[in-house]
């Protein structure tokens, strides 16, 4: 059962502690859309607190503000909405960070969103362009890079 | 976060799209993008992935060494595997399948693009006119084409090989073998190129010096009696046969336990391969054999070789139709016509094509060529060794009965494990949907497969036409199937059905009711007479994975039969064990059933025929015990034999001959 919550009116809650010992308090509906978080409660070894430590606080809370909005609204629209907004970050480190949280907490529908939104960055650009999107430094001689041209060239037909 | 650093993208057309995706941010200036896609786990590699096509994988891995290191070959092959995935749904054995490849997805990967515009379709020529439907399925690595039969319904689907196209070690579609008569025979060829959306096959010869996939084909430009003596020449120089051991080998994975022997009988067959050199025959080679077929070439061969098939809708043939089809079918008379029909006499002489390189070799070529097509079957030469696509059409909501259809006529509807003797004629019907020149929705249903004996109706025809807006005014004549049980009807639409017109060629309809029965089946019923022709959604896939592989023909009619034929010509003489090959170069056995068009009225069994080409004449061994008699022949001729059997030869309204055997 929860850690840190008390009586039967209030809702059960369980702490997650980040990898820089930040505290959050987080009701068990929300904290258990992490399948990975959901594992532990179920196991009960969440007393004391459930620490994390692959995701900063910068990130868990950003973890948090999703799982708090897909645990309560319903709406479809509001929910894409919201969506959209999340992954608009200009940060790409950020919005990698979120990936591999998505991944270790194992929330199905953050992954989803957030490797979507990399596809996106990659889907139908030339190689100069995707190097252009992620600052890659081209270290190919352009011998080596006619070479690949050619190997890869079964890929463009259409 | 939103400092501007030298870093930022600047100068890019399309500003828009930077501003919704993240960027470096100030504080990492240092920090190069690869570094982020490196650190993904394998497993999230390949849940993007699944979002991308191969080349946006290979463009990414061509950014930098890092990322070539980690994204091209092992390091990433779950991000492949995840292509291999997408590209075809219903994995047959993927793993598998990447073993034989050493391991590399990437390279299950390429050849899963490469070879995908043959998965997924259909194809066929206009003849035989009983049908040839072609389907190509996966094997193991490799795509196999293989031929449903027209066969009677019966519990397996029997099915003859037509080609395959095998990967090589890199996951290039680089190995293809035709296939022929013997179980164990394979004939090497090349695949010159595959377009995309070719809708096309085309069976070709290649010299060593046509680049692979050049536009300057030369082939189609030699006339039609050099390209079939060609084709004939080169079969009969590289031919290969299968290890003795590997001859009964599946084709496809029929379940788990078949893997280890399609990957021995992979390794045969590429070992084979590349022993015959792709196929490549020398050109003085194939000169010898050209030269020796000229000599001792029996006469006559079949000479409607180069008769096109006339496409002319006339209007008298349209007066059956209803008008909205009248008005679509002028149309399409139309363009029909205006396409070219002359015979290119500006032909390259053969001599000039061998010369062109030092070896020459079979091929084949999938292109994307201008189809006209008339009630979803396209237009087709008749002088190309060329297979058809016939697209499928997904069913979507709106129209849930696209697809292929397999049923039988008659009530109560035909099932494979019914012992009824004689059994069923199956038929395979392509249903598809269109929209008329009012906007109506029509489903039509295309036959491309017939199980009777003597084709009825020409391939490709129309067996139906429903409305989709037009519900029937008419009851389904049946209240109880063939196990009692009731029937439930869910819907009916109004339409046509097939039915006699001017001649073969120019079929005319008859109204009639399409039916949705429970559990999906559909049953159209002719007003007029009653006939009722029964259907379920087929899986031709499984089908010929339960089903029964039968003998090809001669490697090249087993691709396309170019020869006008009304009989199924992919059987050998019932019950014959004698040199099946004879017989199918001379005549094909015909059974008029009483309910056939040919047969006179109060003929059982009994009556048996031959059809023969023009200019064969029967030999004693075929009319050996044989009884029949007809009444309505137009003309005739007596001729005698060594043995004294009698026999005549009638001409039939449709020109051909056909013997009768009296006493």
């Amino acid at each position: 059962m929860a850690s840190a919550g008390s009586g039967d009116e209030k809702a059960a809650t369980v702490t997650l502690i980040s990898s820089d010992n930040e505290h959050f308090e987080v009701p068990e509906a929300v904290a258990t859309l992490s399948q990975t978080i959901r594992h532990m409660i179920e196991d009960g070894c969440t007393d004391g607190g459930v620490p994390l430590p692959n995701v900063t606080g910068r990130i868990l809370a950003k973890v948090l503000e999703y799982c708090n909005k897909h645990a309560a609204a319903s709406d479809k629209d509001e929910l894409e909405k919201f969506d959209k907004a999340f992954v608009d970050i200009d940060d790409q480190a950020t919005l990698f960070d979120l990936v591999m949280a998505a991944n270790y907490l194992d929330i199905r529908g953050m992954l989803d969103l957030t490797c979507q939104t990399i596809a996106d960055m990659i889907k139908g650009k030339s190689v100069e362009e995707i190097r252009e999107t992620f600052n890659i430094k081209n270290d190919f001689t352009p011998e080596e890079e006619a070479e690949i041209r050619r190997e890869n060239q079964w890929a463009f037909d259409d | 976060m939103d400092h501007t650093t030298p870093h930022e993208i600047s100068g890019r057309r399309d500003e828009t799209t930077t501003r919704n995706q993240p960027t470096m941010s100030s504080g990492d200036l240092h920090l190069d993008g690869a570094a982020l896609i490196l650190s993904l786990p394998e497993d999230v590699l390949a849940l993007i992935s699944a979002h991308l096509r191969p080349r946006d994988l290979l463009a990414l891995s061509a950014t930098s060494r890092r990322l070539r290191d980690a994204l091209y070959g092992g390091g990433a092959d779950k991000a492949w595997l995840a292509q291999c995935r997408r590209l075809l749904p219903s994995p047959p054995h993927l793993l598998a399948w990447r073993a034989a490849a050493g391991g590399s997805s990437l390279a299950v990967c390429r050849f899963l693009h490469s070879a995908a515009p043959l998965l997924g379709a259909l194809w066929a020529h206009q003849n035989p006119e009983l049908g040839n439907l072609v389907a190509a399925v996966p094997g193991f690595l490799s795509v196999v084409a293989a031929r449903a039969i027209p066969q009677e319904l019966s519990p397996r689907l029997r099915w003859a090989p037509v080609f395959e196209l095998l990967a090589d070690a890199h996951g290039r579609p680089a190995i293809l073998f035709l296939h022929g008569h013997q179980p164990a025979d394979l004939f090497p060829a090349r695949l010159s190129s595959l377009q995309p959306h070719a809708n096309v096959l085309f069976l070709e010869a290649q010299t060593d010096q046509d680049p692979i996939a050049s536009s300057s084909h030369q082939f189609p430009r030699l006339a039609f009696g050099d390209r079939r003596r060609l084709l004939d020449s080169l079969v009969a120089a590289c031919r290969v046969t299968l290890p003795p051991d590997l001859v009964a080998a599946p084709l496809f994975a029929r379940s788990e336990d078949d893997l280890p022997v399609l990957a021995a009988r992979r390794e045969a067959m590429l070992r084979l391969h590349r022993e015959a050199g792709g196929g490549m025959v020398c050109t003085t080679e194939v000169e010898g054999l050209l030269e020796a077929k000229k000599k001792g070439e029996p006469t006559p061969l079949p000479s409607n070789g180069g008769e096109r098939i006339r496409l002319r809708r006339s209007l008298s043939a349209v007066a059956g139709y209803v008008r909205n089809s009248l008005r679509q079918m002028v149309t399409r008379s139309v363009s029909a016509n205006s396409r070219a029909e002359y015979v290119d006499t500006k032909h390259l002489p053969l001599a000039d094509f061998l010369h062109n390189g030092e070896s020459v070799g079979l091929s084949l070529r999938g292109a994307r060529v201008r189809l006209s097509t008339y009630r979803a079957w396209p237009s087709m030469h008749d002088n190309r060794f060329a297979l058809y696509k016939l697209t499928l059409q997904a069913p979507m909501p709106g129209r849930e009965y696209a697809g292929l259809w397999g049923g039988t006529f008659g009530w109560p509807p035909g099932r494979p494990e019914d012992e009824c003797k004689p059994r069923k004629a199956l038929f395979f019907l392509l249903l598809s949907y269109e929209v008329d020149s009012e906007g109506k929705l029509l489903l039509i249903a295309t036959k491309v497969l017939e199980g009777t004996h003597y084709v009825v109706h020409p391939n490709g025809s129309s067996m139906f036409i429903a409305r989709m807006c037009e519900p029937s005014t008419e009851a389904f004549p049946w209240q109880t199937d063939g196990e009692s049980r009731n029937v439930d009807v869910e819907r009916g639409f109004a339409g046509e059905g097939i039915a006699n017109g001017y001649g073969f060629r120019y079929p005319g309809s008859k109204p009639g009711s399409l039916f949705v029965l429970q559990d999906g089946q559909l049953a159209f019923v002719w007003r007029e007479t009653g006939a009722v022709l029964t259907l379920q959604r087929l899986n031709l896939e499984e089908l010929m994975k339960k089903g029964e592989r039968v003998p090809a023909l001669q490697p090249v009619p087993n691709f396309a039969y170019l020869t006008k034929s009304y009989s199924n010509v992919f059987t050998g003489f019932p019950g014959s064990s004698a040199s099946p090959r004879v017989l199918l170069d001379l005549a094909s056995p015909l059974v008029a059933a009483p309910s056939h068009p040919l047969a006179p009225p109060g003929c059982g069994t009994a009556a048996q025929a031959w059809l023969l080409k023009p200019g064969f004449l029967p030999t004693s061994d075929l009319l050996k015990g044989h009884r029949a008699a007809y009444s309505n022949c137009s003309s005739s001729s007596v001729t005698k034999n060594g043995r004294g059997i009698t026999a005549t030869t009638c001409r039939m309204d449709d020109g051909l001959a056909v013997v009768v055997i009296a006493g």
